[in-house]
């Protein structure tokens, strides 16, 4: 099974999006800031990542410059989901090494939609 | 509802449109007239077909039978017919046209996510003979308000996640100060959308290159698909083709098309069906 890292400080939303996407067959893990998130990378690299961008101790965008920057930190397929709708933050991912981009709010068929967008489903 | 309210909008449906809606998915009737139904203080579907039959009003009924048709659709919905139309059935109709001028006609496309995705698509065609190509797109749809949507090109939150990558999104659309996303306007050269519905003769629409009918004659009664299909027919060139969705079944619906010897998964004219039926 796939891995993916779920990476929200709202509970809700990381179990929300952990259902949808166990329902895609992934194994799921989740963290609650970049910083949580990029510890659990260095153990054990998921294959893909879905990451919010306003998150206390390290946000989503910091997060991902230092991910890309890791030994393998290449690897892994990265879904923003955020609340940051407007183009010059999409712009502003893309050219961090964000593959897709989901605007919050979302539901199954639009996780769906992603995933199958950069091949994970 | 009433067996008597699903029995008169079933029929309206049938008459109008040619839609089969068994009354296994009478729910859809609910759903599909629940905005009509609000919009018109009616508290029940009940009250609204009393009110037709007290009542006749051409307009309305035309609107009710239009908003029974099924307007699912999402962007890139069929991407493997849309591959194959842009990788082989237009670049093999460009190879035998003079002028380098392609008509394609999209029919039954709701809010115009097909129309605007083949679009896209042949935007892409970078150094494709395809890109030089003088290419009209023609959407249609029972449906006014859908053909409105269509022709804006102005899509939600939800509607722009569905199908879209977010370089797609981002190349082809502008974000508005709503929240919505409307098209590029470099995407709207040759595209176009008119309200038209298949039951009728699509003389005045002119001839097509390709025709394309998605997740349309499936919903329909027996005789309409036979209908719908003679009147696809009738506006398709010499060696033209008509796709469906590949999920379609309709082959031997009407003996005026046949599969396609040319092109995989597509359907042609059969020019001799025609003559025996005018014969």
């Amino acid at each position: 099974m796939k891995h993916c890292l779920i990476v929200d400080d709202s509970r809700v939303v990381r179990t929300v999006a952990g259902r949808i996407v166990k329902d895609l067959s992934f194994t799921v893990s989740e963290a609650a800031h970049g910083a949580e998130a990029l510890e659990i990378c260095r153990k054990d690299m998921p294959d893909a990542i879905l990451l919010d961008w306003n998150m206390p101790v390290m946000n989503g965008l910091d997060f991902l410059r230092a991910l890309r920057r890791e030994d393998r930190g290449k690897e892994p397929v990265v879904v923003f989901c955020t609340n940051e709708n407007d183009s010059e933050h999409i712009s502003e991912a893309i050219r961090a090494g964000a593959n897709e981009y989901i605007m919050k709010p979302f539901d199954a068929e639009i996780v769906e939609s992603k995933f199958a967008e950069v091949g994970l489903v | 509802m009433q067996e008597s309210t699903y029995n008169e909008l079933a029929d309206l449906a049938l008459r109008t449109t040619g839609q089969h809606i068994p009354a296994s998915k009478s729910y859809l009737i609910d759903a599909r007239l629940s905005n009509i139904s609000r919009r018109e203080s009616f508290a029940t579907l009940d009250d609204l077909v009393h009110c037709l039959k007290a009542r006749p009003n051409q307009r309305f009924e035309q609107e009710i039978a239009a908003a029974l048709t099924n307007k699912r659709t999402h962007f890139f919905r069929e991407r493997e017919l849309l591959a194959q139309i842009v990788g082989y059935a237009l670049p093999h109709r460009l190879k035998q046209s003079k002028n380098g001028r392609l008509r394609v006609w999209c029919a039954g496309v709701s809010t115009g996510q097909d129309v605007w995705s083949l679009a896209m698509r042949l935007r892409e065609e970078v150094g494709s003979p395809l890109a030089s190509a003088d290419i009209d797109i023609i959407g249609t749809d029972v449906s006014t308000l859908c053909i409105e949507t269509a022709n804006q090109g102005t899509y939600g939150h939800f509607e722009v996640q569905k199908g879209l990558s977010i370089h797609r999104l981002m190349t082809n659309f502008t974000r508005e100060n709503s929240g919505d996303w409307t098209i590029n306007k470099e995407l709207r050269d040759g595209i176009s959308f008119r309200r038209h519905n298949l039951l009728h003769p699509a003389q005045d629409l002119g001839s097509f290159d390709l025709i394309i009918c998605t997740h349309v004659i499936s919903d329909l009664a027996k005789p309409a698909q036979h209908e719908v299909l003679t009147h696809l027919s009738r506006q398709l060139l010499p060696g033209g083709f008509l796709f469906a969705a590949p999920s379609e079944e309709i082959e031997g619906i009407n003996p005026i098309i046949k599969p396609s010897r040319d092109m995989r998964g597509a359907f042609e004219r059969d020019t001799s069906a025609s003559k025996t039926v005018a014969a």
